[in-house]
């Protein structure tokens, strides 16, 4: 690696294809604070271990529902706020990059001296939230961000010509005349002009709001630009546009995108690879064609089906999910995503908050649960606060109101009094797994053991 | 103001509950005054379900909330047009229940007045009473607000109150246009003191509801609440929420937005509406929640046969959900018909544009076809085809008269002169013609 800040970006058709950004078990939560004193009571697990890799030239698609995490991700990646743990690689060269993956395939406390130093070395050079001064300019010259609401994100203070010019400015590149050049080059690139300068942001509509915000992206010839719904703001003619804009840019600039988004038709139309998020994990990841054919995870599966393509049968009944997203501060056990799962099984997971969850939507039952006194998330005594309750929970638990998995996951009822004894099978946290080259998914369903 | 019926003559307006006569809605601003409806023409017939589709400030919401007269005046002028509605009141035969009189609806229409279901002039000749919701006074628009027309908002978070418990925002509808109901579930009926009265339509002041706190009175409030709370779970149970005495006393904010958006949905459809007006209803929402409340939406109005008017800048969604489509660009109606003929054969050049920028799987990545250049701005607008700046086929007539929107077959109406020639010598646009 150079380190020096004048090298020009490293790009150019022999690094196409080369990993340019590689996140590696990547972890952000935030803290809950409650009380007078602001004591920490929990923490919302928004990124929960997530690692996959960015190749030059490529347009990554990250896709999940709203409070996936997603967003964060791309804040993480484009070092905006600081991951919990894990961390962003930036520029590691193939052998680096194996030698990191070693590294970390092993236990942290089981690693010599030598490692951890070789290992301490690679993430002061790379890891993104460790780079320090010339390493860090250079970290934010080479990745850029455009945000959703081109209308918050844009000064409205600022003529364009500083909005767009102030990353020259602070990067020293161009001053004055010139800079003004160099500005107006870039209005042009994205199909504005001149005119255009001396004027404010409210001045524009959605679409040209959106053109200055990747103009400005632009200024100091990134590799990286991190994509944050670029057009969910934006009505579909003007949405064209801008996908057809930064398509051009690309195939130009050899530009590599992460295009964050949850509008699937778009991630379809976008994106090489995608990479499904559900709760903070990767649901599933592979090339885009993967993903939309052959889909392995339900999740996925589910999402494709749930937003109609334009050119599907409209009379076809949509695939629609039960119930809401979990609370990222309590992740569920196993898979995320097994209390919605259509084709949930006895090993993904069931655990004392799925009865939790299924009491709250029990008319009355909830409000004789008294207490839950947990031995683990498996195992637990829930206390209602008449005997009636009890029995009929522990009657529902042995009956068809509970889905038929949850139920072959019990390993004990027992009703004592007030009190419900309840314990599941222990399961393990749900690894992604290879499914085909480049597509892993994490679901414990058609697992094939001999592609791992 | 007078407008002329002649357009519509040739169209079929039997069974229309709502009909939209040269609607014009404007804006007075600093810059001008921006013409955001200007002019527009549709029906909306009984049990039908009609989309609205356009992009950002064509027009639809303003038209959408000149039902309910939701619109701000000032700085909205009603500038012309009307809109009449067609109310209905419960069937006689079945009480609401569903009989072969009313054809299951529970719901039959309301006989002119003046005519007493003759066919007279304030009636359009139907026969039914027709109401102009432009010009009504406030008592008359408050008794069909949320009772014969209903709307569900866009963003559930904004339009439920956070100060309120679900089940208060809910009963609020049953206590406005449902008192007698109310009083007679708790077995009141029409013995029912005016205090009691005055309780229920949430109109009670400190000293009355300190009374009702006394013991005489106290048992038959709780009754009256009791009722209430019965009828809030019942319209909660049919929107599929669980637990629904478990979410009435929840407030907003802690529900999830599928589930807030249930909440508006059972609060609208509290009152069986005749016409329920749904702007946007799931762009707030997750593509799997929005899948729910489709089906959801699709379900209560097959169920209840009531007209909706969906309003949505996603085609794919109003191809699912619509009978027909109304296509609006810059304050007009541009095209109108049957979904699957506007799908199959769209005729209008912004139509085409539209369907052709959606992202689909058989697009090639960077080849989507957009419509160049934005919206135009409302100020002033010239009196030509206000597509004229963006359509690829524009000829020099298309920038000096506008078309109108023509009948080209059956119901399916457009206007552009492609499909429409004027009568004048000049050149004609037409499809296999790029002009610029």
């Amino acid at each position: 690696m150079t380190s020096t800040i004048d090298s020009p970006s490293p790009s150019g058709a022999d690094l196409r294809g080369e990993i340019a950004i590689s996140v590696r078990d990547l972890r952000k939560h935030f803290p809950i604070r409650e009380g007078a004193l602001q004591r920490v009571a929990g923490h919302v697990r928004a990124v929960d271990g997530v690692s996959f890799d960015i190749r030059r030239g490529e347009t990554v698609g990250l896709v999940g529902e709203s409070g996936c995490g997603k967003t964060t991700l791309g804040r993480c990646v484009s070092g905006l706020s600081d991951p919990t743990g894990g961390g962003v690689y930036f520029d590691l060269t193939g052998d680096d990059n194996e030698r990191l993956d070693s590294i970390l395939a092993s236990p942290e406390a089981d690693r010599s001296e030598e490692l951890k130093q070789e290992l301490k070395q690679i993430e002061t050079r790379h890891r993104v939230d460790l780079l320090q001064n010339q390493d860090w300019l250079r970290y934010r010259r080479n990745c850029q961000v455009v945000f959703q609401d081109a209308f918050a994100s844009l000064n409205p203070r600022h003529l364009v010509r500083e909005i767009v010019g102030r990353p020259l400015k602070v990067h020293k590149e161009a001053f004055g005349e010139a800079l003004t050049e160099r500005v107006v080059g870039l209005l042009e690139r994205v199909g504005l002009g001149r005119q255009h300068l001396y004027r404010y942001p409210h001045q524009f509509s959605g679409g040209q709001r959106q053109r200055i915000s990747i103009a400005r992206a632009l200024a100091l010839d990134p590799e990286l630009i991190v994509l944050d719904e670029p057009t969910s703001a934006l009505d579909v003619s003007v949405q064209a546009q801008i996908l057809n804009l930064l398509n051009e840019l690309q195939e130009e600039l050899d530009l590599t995108y992460l295009f964050i988004t949850h509008d699937l038709s778009v991630v379809r139309h976008m994106a090489d690879r995608v990479v499904v998020m559900y709760l903070g994990k990767v649901a599933e990841a592979g090339s885009t064609e993967d993903i939309f054919e052959d889909a392995r995870h339900p999740y996925s599966n589910a999402l494709l089906r749930a937003s109609p393509d334009i050119e599907d049968d409209p009379d076809a009944a949509l695939i629609t999910l039960e119930g809401s997203v979990p609370d990222p501060a309590r992740p569920p056990q196993g898979c995320r995503f097994h209390t919605r799962c259509p084709v949930a099984t006895p090993v993904c997971g069931w655990e004392v908050d799925d009865v939790v969850r299924w009491l709250e939507d029990e008319p009355g039952m909830f409000d004789a649960l008294t207490d839950v006194t947990r031995q683990d998330a498996f195992n637990a005594d829930l206390v209602f606060s008449d005997e009636s309750s009890a029995s009929a929970l522990a009657a529902a638990l042995r009956s068809a109101k509970v889905p038929q998995a949850a139920r072959e996951a019990l390993v004990e009822v027992k009703q004592a009094g007030n009190a419900v004894h309840v314990v599941f099978e222990m399961v393990p946290e749900v690894e992604l797994t290879t499914r085909g080259p480049g597509h892993v998914a994490a679901c414990v369903l058609e697992r094939t053991p001999e592609l791992d | 103001m007078t407008v002329s019926h002649a357009p519509e003559a040739e169209i079929d307006t039997t069974g229309a509950i709502a009909s939209v006569v040269g609607l014009r809605v404007h804006f007075e601003s600093k810059a001008g005054r921006v013409y955001a409806v200007d002019g527009v023409d549709f029906h909306i017939r009984d049990g039908e379900t009609l989309g609205l589709v356009g992009e950002t400030g064509c027009g639809k919401t303003v038209t959408a909330r000149s039902f309910l007269r939701l619109v701000p005046m000032p700085p909205g002028v009603h500038a012309g047009g009307s809109i009449y509605f067609r109310p209905h009141q419960p069937c006689p035969e079945c009480a609401g229940t569903g009989c072969e009189v009313c054809d299951d609806t529970g719901r039959l229409p309301v006989p002119c007045p003046v005519c007493g279901g003759e066919g007279c002039e304030t009636c359009g000749g139907s026969g039914n009473e027709t109401i102009d919701l432009t010009s009504l006074s406030g008592k008359a628009l408050h008794d069909i607000r949320g009772d014969r027309i209903a709307m569900i908002f866009q963003d559930p978070a904004k339009a439920l109150n956070p100060a309120l418990t679900v089940r208060s925002q809910i009963a609020e509808v049953y206590g406005q246009h449902r008192t007698e109901e109310v009083l007679q579930r708790a077995g009141l009926g029409s013995a029912a003191s005016m205090l009691m009265r005055r309780f229920v339509s949430q109109r009670s002041r400190l000293w009355e509801r300190a009374l009702l706190a006394m013991p005489p009175l106290r048992k038959k409030r709780m009754r009256v609440e009791r009722a209430i709370d019965d009828m809030v779970s019942a319209a909660l149970a049919e929107t599929q929420i669980p637990n629904p005495g478990n979410v009435m006393a929840r407030y907003p904010h802690e529900l999830s937005g599928g589930m807030k958006q249930r909440v508006m949905i059972a609060q609208a459809l509290a009152c069986n509406p005749d016409l329920l007006i749904a702007d946007e209803p799931t762009t707030a929402l997750d593509v799997t929640v929005q899948a729910r409340i489709i089906e959801l939406i699709k379900e209560l109005q097959a169920r209840r046969k009531s007209a909706v008017l969906y309003i949505s800048h996603d085609l794919s969604l109003v191809r699912r959900v619509c009978d027909r489509v109304a296509v609006m660009y810059a304050g007009r109606i541009v095209e109108i018909g049957g979904t699957e003929e506007i799908f199959a054969n769209p005729l209008h050049p912004y139509t085409r544009g539209l369907l052709a920028a959606i992202p689909s799987r058989s697009q090639s990545r960077g080849q989507l076809v957009a419509i160049r250049g934005t919206v135009p701005e409302l100020i002033d607008p010239p009196p030509s085809c206000r597509f004229v700046e963006r359509c690829s086929y524009a000829v020099a007539v298309c920038g000096e008269v506008d078309p109108g929107l023509e009948n080209v077959n059956g119901g399916h109406r457009v206007a552009c002169f492609i499909h429409n020639p004027p009568d004048m010598a000049v050149e004609v646009p037409s499809f296999s013609k790029v002009t610029s």
